[in-house]
Order: structure tokens, then C-alpha cells, then sequence
């Protein structure tokens, strides 16, 4: 068995691929650290910095208090003064809490200043439903935060691109906001060895098509792909495009596949509402690939709900296969 | 969920129609736009599409009386499973009202019942404009087959490439010929064919009322370019006209046949007499055109121009001597008929070419002259698009028969009296 193929078969979790990127990162920089409330000895909410803290020790893999305000202040200020600090939340809900320090801060020092210093801070947040965590616990919020310039947003959907695109961020001299779907934590995939970063603010074709393109974001990358593979048995040729960055977004991969479909279905967790979907299909309608529409854009995003408790009520707020399914083969079969 | 087909209203007054004929048998796969069924009220006879693709069920009986809004069919997507019949939209939605009791329940429902409305403005996506626009075609003149009937990319890629011949099914009782222009052929009967070439902005379906008082001949209906289900070909003078009929008329490659032309189209039947004269067993002018320059312009531009049922009713009102004929429900029907802006513009383009500034640019007199084959003239006296008195040109051996308080379309205001004119010389 070759080198090659060897490296062909390793397969981490996306919790696992963070967790060495944390690791490398830690490793070749002095300046990055890592902070959160329990991710020391606990090993974070997750499970994800895992047992980083013995490697490292309590003065760069630090425990915060229970105040995401005040951690994420000093995460800012450890950022503006020449260190690469992680900053991790246990909820990307609790970003509420920080928004202070994110938005007024994080995002606009570096203008402020006349670009004499910057923010090189990486927040991760676990977002999403699906874990039975009820309304505070299982939001996606990522559209509010790509409201905001100054700040870069990205929703890796493979192993792969958790630790590229983290490797990515700590290279950023801006801050950049990570959300992690808490369902993908578990999910496993080909990690390659080593340093490498993903790009942020380009986007991925994970399945060429000609009929529809679907543009997901996270979790629902997974379903639109299960989708297509049912709707390939049926004739209906999908292209799934992942996201990977809310903001700046990849106008241009979306714009090419619209081009060649002329059908658009944008399927993402936060609410549908002025969500992420509604941004893309502006950008579609404003652009020249407007020209080349045969069917109206159709979103699918989450219910204008808070998440339930429920289970079954848990999944009917948010886009699934079947969702999906039906949308596909209406805008396929010119019924809208 | 399947798709309700209700009983349109067509008509202000209207009640409850009748469908007389199902185009689609049960189980059938129809298409948008399709033809689906004929319907007959007090006033109007029109056909309905279909609003949507798939699979039809749950069919009413023909002959049936329904009530407006109600439904007389459900179209069923493909692989979607057909059950008993799903409760009626239209009855759920009309609520307590539908529970008032039959009366005035189903007027209620009625009023929810929006009458098809021709649209003004084409339905086509992005990417059709586009393609229309690269290729100088004219969005309008394209049928649409997407949802609402909007034109998308493979109609106009299709327009490109060939443009299409007869689409659609035949109308009731008549089977769709393959040709250059729409032609259909009724199901059985006997002895010479009788062919009919309607006039202009009008269609094969206006020669219903006479139809019944032909007797036993097969007919066969030819459509005008430009006009019914033919297509919108772009007419470059009454020569340029004749010939395309000519082309569908020698590929129904028949031995002999009467000719039935009116208007415009009985111009066209006495070109094509004049020059196939072998085939032409007999020839009936019904208010022709093309034997004097007069000719109302006003109508003409004015049919063409019509995007409702008022701007239509008055100009149809001007065809007849009895205008009480052409009811609210008529002219629905026949503004329905034109709802396609591209067709109307197609007209309008025809008679330009035709009647250039409202005048008869042709003239067959000398063709009348030559005519040997039994021909007979038939006007009302009351015309008020072409003068009468045109009939005054034809030859002794022309027979004439000129009618008292009857206007430009006597097969419309007297058939019975036209038809037993006919039937005694076939």
C-alpha cells in the first residue's frame, strides 16, 4: 500500500479534525491560545479541545468564566495586543451575550484605527438543532453576524474543511466567526495530515449538475446530497454547492452554476426569513445571470419558529430530505 | 394534491354550465393548455384548457349540468395516488355560505370564481426573454408551456427550430390533420367533402351553427395562418396568404370538394377555385372580400387591437344586424379565444398586409369572371364591414342571395336559412 493511498483512508471526526488543527496550530505559533468556558480539563462542551490542556498546559489552553462578555472582551483585547487567541463558545446562543465585544468591537477596531492595528480573533461556535436542546440552545444565527462588515463568517460542512478553514482563520489578520454544526461534531470524513488551510470566501461544488443547483449551507449540504442522489434515480441532475462562506460570499460559483441550471433552490437551518437564502437569491436576481432564470428561486430555511422541544416538532421546523425532495422536483418538472 | 378542474364562468349570468364533450378520456394524460373539455351555457359555446399537466380523473359525465366553481374533474401528478375523489376546494372555501343552502350558495360561490382573464402582459421567465430577445422574436407571439402558461426557454428554442404545425387536439366530433396549417376533419359522413375557410379574427369553431345544417358531407375545417391553432406565420400579401392555404388544401389531396368560404377566407376559397378548378366542385361566398376596395378598417383595426371583452363587444356587435346575438357570454367567449397577445398581434400584422390602411388590396373580379364551377354568393343586407353591393361585380352565371336584416356573418345570424341554401346545391 502506497503513501498516497494511506493518506487516502485517514479519517478523522470533524470534532477530531478541529481538534488538530487547534493542535497544530498550538504547536508551530506561540501566540495562539485558546480560550472558553470549560474546555481545559472538562475538554469544552463537546468534547472538542478534548485533552489539549495537558499538552499544552492552563496559561494556553485557559478555562474563562462563566461570562461570555468578559471572555470574549479579553479574547479582543489578547487579539489587538499580538496574540491568536480561540475564543470558543459553548453555544453559538450565547453570542447574544457577547454582541457587544463582537460587533462594536471585534468588527470595527481595525477601522477605527485607521487600520493601525486588527482583531486577529477566531470564535468557534456549536450552532444548529437537532440535539433536543430546545429554543436557547439550537440556533443558526450565522446571518446575523454576516450583517455586520468586518467580520468574516464561515460553516465548514466536512472534517476536511474544519481544520482547513480553521488553519484559514488564524491566518486572517480579521476577526473570523466559525459555526460548527453540533450534528457534524460526530461525522467522519478523509483528513489529510499536516498543515494545509482551506480559503475562506470560496465556496465548493460538491456534486456537478445541469438540471438544479442547490446552494446549502452546514448540515443541510448532507441533505441536499442525499436529495440529489434520490433525484439522480429520477433524471434530475443536481448540483450541490456548499456555501463554506456566509460572508464574503462566492458570487461568482453560485452566479456559474444558475448559468448552466437556470434553476436555484438555497436550502439552510436559520430562519428562512432574512436569512442566508434571501441574500443569495438577491444576488442571483440582481446579477447577469438574472437572464438566465427558468423557474422562480425558491429558498428553503427554518420555520418562523423558535426550535422546539419536541423532537418530531424539532425536525419539522427545519429543512429535511424530503423538503428538499419535493422542492427539486417542482422546480425540475416547471410546476412553479 | 390534484389539481381542481371547476366549471369556468364565462358568462356575467351564468349559473351552471354543460360540458358536452370530454377531449380527454379518464386516465389520459394531459398537458397544460391542453384542450380539456367543451362547454355549452344559454349563450356560449367555448372549450376549456387544462390549467395544469397530468393525469385526469374523477370526471363528470358528458351532458352534465354543473354549477360554476364546481369541480368536473381532478388532474392527478404523475406516480400521485387517485383515491375517491378529494372534497372540492371551491366548497370548503366558499365555507358557511356553501351551507346556506343551495340557491344562493352556488351565486356565492360563483363570485369567488374569478373569470379567466386574458393577460396583457406575457408570462415568460428570464431566460425565454433572453433567448427571444437574441433571436428578434417576439415574447408574445410564443405559446407558453410553463405553470400560468409561462413561455419558457424550450418554447422559444422550439419556435426556432421548427415552427410547430397543428398543436393541440381537434375540436369535438373532428380529428387534427398533419399540415402547414391547422386543419381538422369530421369523424365519418359521406359523399364530397365540404371544405370551410373561416374569415378573419374568427376560427374553425365559428362554423358550428352552420355545421348542423350540412347534412351528411364530411367537412374539413382549415385554419388561417395566423389564426386558431394555426401557426402565427408572417403573411406578406393576399397572394402570399392564398398560397400558404393552397399548400394545406393540395395536401389534403382530395378529388373533389365544395368549397365554403367567408370574408376573407371565401377570398381565399375563390383564388384557390380559380386555380384548381378540377378539384372545386362548388363554391359559396359568404359576404366575401376581395370583389372591392371598401372594406371598415375601423373593425378591422379594432378587433385586432381588443384586450377585453369590452373593447371587443362593440366591434363584434358591428359584424351582425341583430346585435342582441352577441351577448355578454359570446363575447367573453370570443375575447378567450384571442386571449394569446401574440396571436391578436399576428392578426393585426395579416390584415395590414391584406388590407393595407383599411382597403381591399386585391381584387378578384377577374377571377369570378373565370370561374366555371356552380358558384353562388351569399350577403346579408345589413353588412356593415364590406359593402353588399360588391356582389353587384360577379358574373350572370353567379347566383346571388342577398338577405334582408342580416349582417356581415349571415351563417351566424340565419345557418338554418344559409344551410338549406347549401344543402340544395351539394
Amino acid at each position: 500500500m502506497s503513501a498516497d493511498s494511506r493518506e487516502e483512508l485517514r479519517e478523522l471526526s470533524y470534532a477530531e479534525a478541529i481538534r488538530e488543527a487547534m493542535d497544530i496550530a498550538l504547536g508551530r505559533d506561540e501566540r495562539v491560545i485558546l480560550m472558553g468556558e470549560d474546555i481545559g480539563v472538562y475538554g469544552g462542551a463537546f468534547q472538542v479541545t478534548g485533552n489539549l490542556v495537558e499538552k499544552y498546559g492552563t496559561d494556553r489552553v485557559m478555562d474563562t468564566p462563566i461570562s461570555e462578555l468578559g471572555g470574549a472582551g479579553v479574547a479582543v483585547g489578547a487579539a489587538l495586543t499580538g496574540l491568536r487567541p480561540i475564543f470558543e463558545f459553548q453555544f453559538s446562543d450565547f453570542a447574544a451575550l457577547a454582541m457587544e465585544q463582537i460587533v462594536n468591537q471585534a468588527a470595527k477596531i481595525r477601522y477605527m484605527l485607521g487600520g493601525a492595528v486588527s482583531v486577529p480573533l477566531v470564535m468557534r461556535f456549536p450552532a444548529g438543532s437537532g440535539t433536543g436542546a430546545a429554543a436557547q440552545h439550537s440556533q443558526s444565527l450565522e446571518a446575523w453576524f454576516g450583517h455586520v462588515p468586518g467580520l468574516k463568517v464561515i460553516q465548514p460542512s466536512t472534517p476536511e474543511d474544519a481544520k482547513g478553514m480553521l488553519l484559514a482563520a488564524l491566518e486572517d489578520p480579521d476577526p473570523v466567526m466559525i459555526f460548527e454544526h453540533k450534528i457534524l461534531y460526530k461525522m467522519k470524513g478523509h483528513v489529510p495530515e499536516g498543515y494545509y488551510t482551506t480559503p475562506i470566501g470560496k465556496a465548493a461544488i460538491r456534486r456537478p449538475g445541469t438540471d438544479v443547483s442547490i446552494v446549502a449551507t452546514s448540515l443541510m449540504v448532507h441533505k441536499a446530497l442525499a436529495a440529489a442522489e434520490t433525484l439522480a434515480g429520477e433524471g434530475i441532475d443536481v448540483e450541490v454547492i456548499d456555501l463554506r462562506t456566509v460572508r464574503p460570499m462566492d458570487r461568482e460559483t453560485i452566479l456559474a452554476s444558475v448559468r448552466k441550471t437556470g434553476k436555484l433552490i438555497c436550502v439552510y437551518e436559520g430562519v428562512k426569513t432574512l436569512g442566508v437564502g434571501a441574500e443569495i437569491s438577491a444576488m442571483v436576481a440582481e446579477s447577469d445571470a438574472f437572464d438566465f432564470l427558468e423557474a422562480p428561486i425558491l429558498r428553503l430555511g427554518g420555520a418562523e419558529s423558535p426550535i422546539p422541544y419536541n423532537p418530531e416538532l424539532e425536525k419539522a421546523v427545519v429543512p429535511q430530505v424530503p423538503d428538499i425532495l419535493e422542492a427539486a422536483r417542482n422546480i425540475a418538472k416547471g410546476r412553479v | 394534491m390534484p389539481v381542481e378542474v371547476i366549471m369556468p364562468k364565462v358568462d356575467m349570468d351564468m349559473a351552471s354550465g354543460k360540458i358536452t364533450v370530454w377531449h380527454v378520456a379518464a386516465g389520459d394524460r394531459v398537458g397544460q393548455g391542453d384542450p380539456l373539455f367543451d362547454i355549452e351555457t344559454d349563450k356560449a359555446a367555448m372549450e376549456v384548457e387544462a390549467a395544469a399537466s397530468g393525469y385526469l380523473h374523477h370526471r363528470v359525465a358528458e351532458g352534465t349540468d354543473v354549477p360554476i366553481g364546481q369541480p368536473v374533474a381532478w388532474i392527478y401528478a404523475e406516480g400521485e395516488d387517485v383515491g375517491a375523489p378529494p372534497e372540492a376546494a371551491a366548497r370548503s372555501a366558499a365555507g358557511t355560505a356553501a351551507e346556506a343552502g343551495p340557491g344562493p350558495a352556488s351565486e356565492r360561490a360563483a363570485e369567488t370564481v374569478p373569470a379567466p382573464e386574458p393577460h396583457a402582459k406575457t408570462r415568460a421567465t428570464p431566460l425565454a426573454r433572453h433567448l427571444a430577445a437574441k433571436a428578434g422574436l417576439d415574447i408574445g407571439e410564443i405559446a407558453g408551456s410553463g405553470p400560468r402558461g409561462r413561455v419558457q426557454a424550450e418554447d422559444v428554442r422550439g419556435e426556432l427550430h421548427q415552427p410547430p404545425p397543428s398543436k393541440g387536439a381537434a375540436p369535438a366530433g373532428f380529428t387534427a390533420e398533419n399540415g402547414p396549417l391547422a386543419v381538422s376533419r369530421s369523424i365519418g359522413g359521406a359523399g364530397t367533402p365540404i371544405i370551410l375557410l373561416h374569415g378573419f379574427a374568427s376560427d374553425a369553431k365559428s362554423w358550428g351553427p352552420l355545421e348542423r345544417h350540412l347534412g351528411d358531407h364530411p367537412i374539413i375545417r382549415i385554419e388561417l395562418p395566423a389564426h386558431g391553432k394555426s401557426p402565427k406565420l408572417r403573411i406578406s400579401g393576399f397572394a402570399d396568404l392564398v398560397c400558404e392555404v393552397r399548400r394545406a388544401f393540395d395536401k389534403l389531396d382530395l378529388g373533389s370538394a365544395h368549397l365554403i368560404g367567408h370574408s376573407l377566407g371565401a377570398a381565399v376559397a375563390l383564388a384557390i377555385a380559380d386555380t384548381r378548378p378540377k378539384t372545386v366542385s362548388s363554391l359559396t361566398l359568404l359576404a366575401p372580400a376581395g370583389l372591392g376596395p371598401d372594406i371598415n378598417g375601423a373593425a378591422l383595426a379594432g378587433l385586432g387591437n381588443a384586450t377585453r371583452p369590452e373593447s371587443l363587444g362593440p366591434w363584434l356587435k358591428l359584424m351582425v344586424c341583430n346585435e342582441r346575438l352577441i351577448s355578454d357570454g359570446y363575447v367573453r367567449a370570443a375575447m378567450s379565444a384571442r386571449a394569446d397577445a401574440g396571436l391578436r398581434s399576428a392578426q393585426s400584422a395579416l390584415a395590414d398586409a391584406v388590407f393595407p390602411d383599411g382597403v381591399q388590396a386585391f381584387d378578384l373580379k377577374s377571377a369570378l369572371d373565370r370561374i366555371e364551377v356552380p358558384t353562388r354568393i351569399v350577403w346579408g343586407k345589413q353588412d356593415r364591414i364590406i359593402p353588399w353591393q360588391h356582389a353587384l361585380r360577379a358574373p350572370g352565371r353567379v347566383s346571388l342571395h342577398l338577405f334582408d336584416n342580416v349582417g356581415h356573418i349571415p351563417q351566424f345570424e340565419i345557418p338554418d336559412e344559409v344551410g338549406k341554401l347549401l344543402r340544395a346545391h351539394l
